[in-house]
């Protein structure tokens, strides 16, 4: 169950351990077990685990309940519908005006987006990574949401924008003052609003109309932090969480499942590090 | 849209869509049902026009459109609004977290349900082939009819990959629907609305593509087939068309 597993994502920066938002999607649940790897192709985040590589953050999530690290378990069927929902809410509203911030934006494409991709990128890809998710970005804009007689930018820029806002005010609404979407523990739902929310929060951008919005709303930025804190901090010397983690594991063999998973849920991410570096496979 | 909130409802309000026998496809009489229920459970009195050049009078170039007093306004979404700017409203009741809960399952019909009709209709050949391309130029002759079927068909199959459904198979795409129809089935309950007593537009848009997926004849009847095994999501359908639409049932 705790095979080696590697986690190919876009680096991290402005203080997240990525700043794609997949690859972020699919970090809470794995945080550390990240390899730096600049591919040009769109298949990043990919999850490799001995033979098997599961690409897209939802069928990454998949695979992991399938390996029983399950963020969902105690939902009940009702929330895990909602949870559904918000995620369409998320791709439908959100990402358009992520997408047009980060890769059509001019000021924030020139001075921050193209710039740091191309300088993870190898030679030459470093010339053609950016561009190319840029224009894949402004084709999804346009053919999503540019209406037949409009197919220029400018004119689907408004209601992109008014409907982020919107989403974001929806999202700020259903969180209220808890830590987490469902309770006091994170699931999919909190990983995927992570993912989204985390590098508009964060991103140094020149020009930030939807990061301004963001930054009204105090209970999603605090909802960043804490998950932040939770799962990304610099983590403890390596031997003290061996130790740890043996400790855990011994005195739950006799168990039932279901405390099991609970336990290394949380633990399995350094745990895998752990074990990472003792096989001398990873670099940072 | 503020300026014409103090006209009331005309009693011409006009509904457009393309031909109902032989042009209109699942997808677009879906959303049209949509809108037509929606109007129903506000009681606002709208006649159904079929033109088979529907989608180009629309502004947006969407199905359907209305035509109320001098403005045009096509879709549910703005169709909603507009009419919330008249003063009639089916989700003024709800507070805000249940207003993000149904703008979010709203979106989940549209991103699932509406994008596999779309996805069946255009990208499975066997049905572009059948039903979607005759019906779609069924008023044009040749060679326009081609023409435009061929061109339609492009423009989805450009969206579907931009989106990531054009590597989707038909099997997986039933997959979707399924989970689709489980996430309604559970949050509808036993409740007779998805808010409790009273429809809301969320309503509106789920009868309005679960009826026609389940009235529509398509080359095969797995899709109607799934939504079947939701016994609360039939009862739901058969007590929206007996309560909004029993003076038009057959």
């Amino acid at each position: 169950m705790a095979a080696a597993m590697e986690l190919r994502c876009w680096g991290g920066d402005w203080g997240l351990p990525s700043v794609h938002t997949e690859s972020l999607i699919v970090l809470v649940p794995l945080s550390h077990v990240c390899k730096n790897t600049a591919i040009a192709s769109t298949a990043v985040p990919e999850l490799l685990c001995g033979e098997t590589a599961v690409q897209e953050p939802t069928h990454i999530l998949n695979f992991l309940r399938k390996q029983r690290f399950n963020a969902d378990y105690e939902l009940t069927a009702r929330q895990g519908a909602d949870t559904m929902a918000y995620i369409a809410l998320l791709e439908e509203k959100l990402r358009p005006a992520l997408l047009h911030t980060f890769w059509v934006d001019a000021e924030n494409y020139t001075n921050l987006t193209r710039p740091w991709f191309a300088s993870r990128s190898p030679f030459p890809l470093n010339f053609l990574v950016p561009s190319h998710h840029a224009n894949t970005a402004l084709s999804r804009i346009l053919l999503t949401k540019g209406e037949a007689p409009l197919h220029r930018i400018s004119e689907v820029e408004g209601k992109i924008y008014s409907d982020a806002k919107e989403c974001l005010n929806l999202l700020s609404y259903r969180l209220g003052t808890a830590d987490y979407f469902f309770g006091n523990s994170p699931t999919s739902l909190d990983a995927f609003v992570f993912g989204f929310v985390a590098p508009l929060h964060k991103a140094r951008l020149p020009s930030g109309p939807l990061q301004s919005h963001l930054r009204l709303l105090d209970n999603l930025t605090r909802f960043c932090d804490t998950v932040l804190s939770v799962y990304f901090s610099p983590s403890p010397p390596v031997q003290e969480t061996v130790d740890a983690n043996l400790q855990k594991l011994t005195q739950l063999v006799n168990k039932e499942s279901n405390l099991i998973e609970k336990v290394l849920l949380p633990s399995f991410p350094l745990l895998c590090m752990s074990l990472l570096y003792l096989a001398g496979s990873v670099s940072y | 849209m503020l300026l014409t909130a103090a006209e009331p409802w005309p009693e011409n309000a006009t509904l457009y869509q393309p031909l109902t026998e032989d042009q209109i496809l699942l997808s677009d009489c879906a959303s049209s049902l949509a809108v037509q229920a929606y109007l129903r459970m506000c009681g606002l009195p709208v006649q159904v026009v079929s033109r088979a050049n529907a989608e180009y009078m629309s502004p947006s170039g969407k199905i359907p459109f209305i035509h109320v007093g001098n403005q045009v306004v096509s879709e549910l979404g703005p169709i909603v609004q507009f009419t919330k700017a008249k003063g009639h409203s089916l989700s003024d009741g709800l507070d805000d977290v249940q207003r993000a809960e149904m703008k979010a399952y709203m979106e989940l019909v549209n991103n699932m349900l509406l994008t596999a009709e779309l996805y069946i209709q255009w990208c499975d050949d066997a049905t572009a082939a059948e039903i979607s391309r005759p019906r779609y130029s069924s008023p044009y002759s040749w060679p326009l009819s081609n023409i435009l079927a061929y061109q339609k068909q492009w423009e989805v199959r450009r969206k579907m990959n931009a989106i990531g459904w054009g590597g989707k198979t038909l099997e997986q795409v039933y997959e979707d629907v399924s989970q689709c129809c489980q996430a309604l089935s559970q949050r509808l309950g036993t409740q007779p609305y998805f808010f409790n007593k009273q429809p809301t537009e969320l309503d509106a848009l789920v009868f309005g593509h679960l009826f026609t997926i389940l009235t529509t004849r398509l080359t095969n009847s797995e899709l109607a087939e799934r939504i079947k095994s939701y016994s609360n999501l039939l009862s739901f359908c058969k007590r929206i068309e007996q309560t909004y639409f029993e003076d038009k049932s057959s």
